[in-house]
């Protein structure tokens, strides 16, 4: 025993401190994962027997399909956009310009209040009855009523981008400032011009810091669930169509929410790995 | 070409207004739905096309405390927290001692499953956690809920303190053992003071995304323990806006606080979690 001990002590040392982590994993995660796997494949309702008929139902169905195709579009529309709107603030932002702090404080906002809270200041703002449309009707010719943004699909993109643009926006700036600025100026003292030196250079750097940050933001998006059960109007994402399966109809209908969950993640991660392989392959600098 | 080269110069020249337009409006996007809610939260009879309430009133505060009952709510939300907080930190400091510091096969590969909860949407394994927590009984405790919470927020303390531990020096420690120091002494005069802001770093993340957890709190929760999330979708649900303004209000109080906190004392990488682990 002792023996045995001198010789694996280094071994069981590790292990025991990877025990809670190892049983919290398995207990908050993977059991459940399994739990809603095999519930997935359970006819409504009961304890045993097996059956694809939870996945043909929702797979064959036309509104299904549109879920799985509404949390792509609105996922990937918002992450574009994160993009679009991080890469210049980034480049902004690095250059210490007055009042920096507050702005560098604005982006790390959404991150830290509650989405929902989030949600309803913008359901208020940009409602008929906000400041965005009483602007656009004292102040803008030729708009006679109020424009809809609540509960449409580009408004619900635009929801995505003010919640989730952080990860972006926060991964991008830190990779463009541990950006060697010298290399910059080498490229500027051989006679290129600043868009050169942007586009051939800078750009090219700092690509897997934007491409991971999009990742985070592209995974916040397709998962996000409370944002579009309050402000989704009738666009529901497969994580609302999860949860309505199990609060709508009584008895709720777990097995019918597992399958959707379990086409969920697996989108994700098929989704995820695609991406990674892109990224490795053409993203990375050489 | 000339005339793109022309229209180049130009924003170039133009750039210090261009920079400051596109931070200002930056700014308002994000401010302006807060400064609704504050505003919504403290207005009476506010119809039609008005910039401004009419008339002020701390009416919808009262009913918030009183009806929404958020004194209780915000009590229900901390201790969960601290309990979250407590265990994943414990977790953290285990397996980030272990991933930081101790050789062992197959240290990647453990490292990303460990971390592949973030990979996952949370309602797939919430589903799992409600139907394993009817059966344990743990449904509306504050243990369960807090375990629940600790499920998204143990891998952001594992990848915050295995980096913390990572970056210990081991020539300082050898520095203080030929100084003189025993082991107790070099634990709490060396060690403690370098890991501790990387502790409360993690300690901070983690409070912030038990504080925000909405799907998993969902879930599992029950009426005695409502949670800030929860209790604002259900406000937003019963349709008074002006209450639900005034919750908000209240319940946005600390989330600034924390902002605060993170803005002086950690890196905000490390609030989106790093890419380590995708």
């Amino acid at each position: 025993m002792i023996g045995f001990w001198r010789t694996h002590s280094s071994t069981l040392i590790t292990l025991f401190l990877l025990l809670p982590a190892l049983a919290g994993f398995f207990g908050l995660f993977f059991y459940p994962m399994l739990l809603t796997v095999i519930l997935s494949f359970r006819p409504e309702g009961q304890a045993v027997g097996w059956t694809l008929e939870n996945y043909t139902r929702f797979l064959a169905d036309p509104d299904g399909r549109w879920v799985i195709l509404l949390t792509f579009i609105l996922s990937l529309g918002s992450t574009a956009l994160s993009v679009l709107l991080s890469v210049p603030l980034a480049l902004i932002l690095r250059e210490k310009v007055r009042g920096h702090r507050f702005y560098r404080l604005m982006v790390l906002v959404p991150l830290v209040v509650p989405g929902l809270i989030g949600a309803l200041g913008l359901l208020l703002f940009w409602g008929t009855r906000g400041w965005f449309n009483l602007f656009l009707l004292q102040f803008v010719p030729f708009v006679q009523r109020p424009v809809a943004v609540n509960y449409t699909m580009h408004g619900l993109i635009m929801f995505y981008v003010w919640l989730y643009f952080p990860y972006t926006c926060i991964t991008t700036l830190s990779s463009l400032e541990s950006l060697d600025r010298s290399i910059e100026e080498a490229g500027e003292v051989s006679g290129a011009t600043r868009w050169q030196v942007l586009r051939h250079i800078v750009l090219p750097l700092i690509t897997p810091g934007i491409l991971a940050g999009s990742v985070l933001t592209f995974m916040a998006a397709f998962g996000a669930f409370s944002v579009p059960l309050i402000a989704g109007g009738n666009y529901r994402p497969l994580a609302v169509e999860v949860y309505k399966q199990i609060s709508v109809p009584i008895p709720a209908r777990w097995s019918a929410a597992g399958a959707i969950a379990i086409v969920m993640g697996a989108l994700q991660v098929i989704f995820l790995s695609l991406y990674m392989r892109f990224v490795r392959r053409g993203g990375s600098p050489q | 070409m000339r005339l793109v080269r022309a229209y180049g110069r130009a924003m170039w020249d133009a750039r210090l207004i261009l920079a400051y337009t596109l931070l200002v409006s930056l700014s308002l996007f994000i401010l302006a739905p807060f400064l609704m809610i504050a505003l919504r939260s403290v207005g009476k009879g506010w119809f039609g096309r008005l910039w401004l309430p009419p008339q002020l009133t701390l009416d919808w505060y009262r009913w918030a405390v009183e009806v929404g009952n958020i004194p209780e709510v915000m009590k229900n939300t901390l201790i969960i927290g601290v309990i979250a907080v407590a265990v994943s930190t414990v977790i953290g400091i285990f397996a980030g001692w272990a991933f930081g510091r101790r050789q062992m096969p197959g240290k990647e590969v453990l490292m990303a499953i460990i971390l592949l909860p973030r990979m996952i949407p949370p309602i797939t394994y919430a589903l799992g956690v409600a139907q394993i927590f009817y059966t344990l009984e743990l449904v509306d405790t504050y243990l369960g809920v807090a375990l629940a919470h600790v499920s998204v927020c143990a891998p952001y303390a594992i990848l915050v303190l295995s980096a913390t531990f990572e970056g210990l020096d081991e020539r300082v420690l050898e520095a203080a053992g030929v100084c003189g120091a025993n082991t107790v002494k070099r634990f709490f005069y060396v060690v403690l003071p370098l890991i501790m802001p990387g502790i409360l770093a993690s300690m901070i993340f983690s409070f912030t995304h038990s504080y925000n957890e909405f799907t998993l709190t969902l879930l599992t929760y029950g009426p005695h323990t409502v949670t800030l999330p929860v209790r604002t979708y259900l406000a937003v649900g019963d349709g008074y806006w002006e209450i639900t303004s005034a919750m908000a209000m209240l319940m946005v109080v600390p989330s600034l606080l924390i902002l605060a906190v993170i803005q002086r004392r950690a890196k905000p990488e490390k609030l989106v979690g790093g890419f380590k682990g995708v």
